[in-house]
């Protein structure tokens, strides 16, 4: 089986600022991971080549930053990584980046299974692996909880609807977008820390891609970010209750009755 | 293309999914001269456009066929394609379910526009939709706008706004469309996941447990206190991991949207992914033992101390 699992870098923090005079995001001295849910994707890839056999190959598309996370999925046991970089993919929204992996997925050839993480903890979009999907024109199984092998070219993912759980059989090719109660990553071992580093992180650029350029970066994004901004909340006047319990509760049913 | 806003009506089983009613009201709300368009996929038998017109769409377009019972995702957006490529309106909104959230990226691959996910609020400035999300977690939002291509598509967030009935001569009009079924994939089943009580993002009143409240003595008192006040337990994420919770009772961002007339925090800090999902609750009680937890930045009242002990204090004295 020949698994794609797409990860993506993220800051490994929920306090990125926001600089008061310019209005940009502040990023700089945050260190990228992988992201959360990224790492249930690879855990599910792992899983399913100990029970069929194939490869494990991680794909991302960012700066040549992002080998540091790439790094730590080989780590995690994946065969090989690829990452996608070049300026011109620079800008590029859910669209321009779902494009560039689908051609990166085309070229990789015969891939059965495209694995993503449910969503993003930055910008939590969760629409790459549906774009990816219909670039493709391949079934999704998405915010699955579950999926089995059936045979070689079929698997069964449930997923939870909104108020029903879905059961459905999809043929290989197919994308799945994984939640994280699906499993529980593993943990790196020493002896794949330094296997990871033998493994050499293929990189591709437009040149190496049959990608069309109106198709990529900023150009071919249809979305433009208008304004940043740390919305000033109206914040709660906030009453500080007794600190016995028993007079607490007095003063806040008596207020909580006025 | 015309100016029209169309809202994607999403129905689970025979039960109209709320988000989309409340998109009704918010697109009326902003719309200007914008007509107000629901855009309904169902079997046959099913009329729901008869619900959806008390909420006063200036439009309603049905695309009806039997095999949406059981439908995938690509099988609707394919369908959507269709009539939206015909049509073209301004601008397509989905409720940010799993399943919009699912389908609204396919259907935007097909028409190569934007989309964005999971906003907290929508208006127009002449004819941008500005779609407002927030990024990063930590308090800061993003406007979005998509100037070039049409639709601008968006997701929206359930629970953010109220669905109101309004009284409007709707026009129904049958869409006729074919229905191309995907070859490699099959729904099986769907089940119902039985909901023993209601849902959390309705209770008028939620008491929310996080880690500094995990443990099998105050989660029985929560449950009675709840019990005895007519509300529900919810809970931080973290404890979701406890054989009593689900996703069912979490709250945040990657939970429930609550919006409660009393919420009572006990022992949650208040991290920025569960802090947006009690944004709309009238009265907030937070109970910690750190005084500096940001839980209390949230909270109308404050009580610095054991989870426990204010839990006891409250189940004697609420009668
Ligand atoms: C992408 C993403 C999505 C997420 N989505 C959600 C979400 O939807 N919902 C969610 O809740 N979280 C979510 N999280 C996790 C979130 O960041 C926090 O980790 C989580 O909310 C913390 O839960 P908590 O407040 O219960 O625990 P903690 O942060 O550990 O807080 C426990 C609190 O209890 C207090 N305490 C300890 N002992 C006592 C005592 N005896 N009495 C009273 N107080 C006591 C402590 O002072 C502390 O403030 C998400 C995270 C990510 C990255």
């Amino acid at each position: 089986m020949k698994i794609v699992v797409c990860i993506k870098q993220v800051p490994n923090t929920d306090t990125v600022k926001i600089d008061p005079k310019t209005n940009n995001l502040v990023r700089s001295n945050v260190e990228g991971i992988i992201n959360l849910f990224d790492r249930n994707a690879i855990e599910a890839a792992l899983q399913l080549r100990q029970q069929a056999g194939g490869e494990v190959i991680l794909l991302s598309m960012g700066p040549n930053s992002y080998i540091s996370s790439l790094r730590d999925g080989l780590a995690m046991g994946a065969d090989s990584a690829i990452l996608l970089s070049s300026r011109k993919f620079g800008g590029a929204d859910t669209l321009a980046t779902a494009y560039v992996l689908s051609e990166a997925i085309k070229k990789i050839g015969n891939v059965d299974l495209i694995l993503f993480g449910r969503q993003s903890v930055d910008a939590d979009t969760g629409q790459v692996g549906p774009i990816v999907a219909e670039e493709l024109q391949v079934p999704q199984v998405t915010f699955a909880e579950s999926i089995e092998l059936q045979d070689k070219n079929q698997l069964i993912g449930h997923r939870l609807l909104d108020n029903l759980v879905q059961e459905v059989k999809v043929h290989l090719p197919a994308v799945v977008t994984v939640r994280d109660e699906m499993n529980q990553p593993r943990y790196e071992t020493p002896l794949n820390i330094q296997k990871s580093f033998e493994k050499e992180i293929i990189i591709w650029s437009e040149n190496e891609l049959a990608v069309d350029p109106a198709q990529i970066g900023q150009t071919g994004s249809p979305t433009v970010v208008k304004r940043i901004y740390s919305p000033e909340k109206a914040g709660r006047q906030t009453t500080t209750l007794p600190t016995d319990p028993h007079a607490a509760v007095t003063q806040l049913l008596e207020e909580l009755n006025n | 293309m015309n100016n029209e806003i169309w809202v994607f009506v999403q129905v689970n089983g025979q039960i109209i999914e709320p988000t989309s009613l409340q998109l009704i009201t918010k697109a009326r709300e902003i719309a200007g001269e914008r007509p107000v368009v629901a855009l309904i996929t169902e079997t046959k038998t099913m009329n729901v456009e008869t619900t959806v017109k008390e909420y006063g769409p200036d439009k309603i377009v049905t695309l009806k066929d039997a095999q949406f019972h059981n439908a995938s995702d690509g099988e609707i957006a394919d369908a959507l394609d269709q009539v939206v490529s015909d049509l073209k309106p301004n601008s397509l909104l989905f409720p940010a379910t799993v399943l919009g959230r699912s389908v609204a990226p396919r259907l935007q691959a097909k028409l190569k526009t934007g989309l964005t996910a999971d906003c907290l609020d929508i208006y127009f400035d002449g004819d941008d939709l500005v779609q407002v999300k927030p990024t990063y977690g930590d308090d800061i939002m993003c406007e979005i706008i998509c100037p070039d291509v049409r639709p601008q598509m968006a997701t929206i967030r359930p629970n953010i706004f109220k669905a109101v009935k309004h009284s409007t001569d709707t026009e129904i009009i049958n869409y006729s469309f074919a229905f191309h079924p995907e070859a490699n994939i099959e729904v099986l089943s769907e089940i119902p996941v039985i909901n023993s009580s209601a849902n959390i993002s309705e209770a008028k009143t939620v008491i929310a447990l996080g880690r500094g409240a995990n443990n099998e003595k105050v989660i029985e008192k929560a449950e009675k206190l709840a019990g005895k006040l007519g509300g529900m337990v919810g809970v931080s994420r973290p404890l979701t991991d406890n054989d009593e919770f689900s996703h069912e009772n979490q709250i945040g961002q990657s939970g429930n949207t609550i919006a409660p007339d009393l919420l009572i925090n006990f022992g949650i800090s208040g991290a920025v992914q569960y802090a947006v999902g009690i944004e709309n609750a009238k009265k907030v009680v937070s109970i910690n033992t750190d005084a500096h937890a940001p839980i209390f930045g949230k909270s109308d009242y404050a009580f610095v101390g054991d989870a426990d002990a204010f839990m006891s204090a409250l189940l004697e004295q609420v009668r």
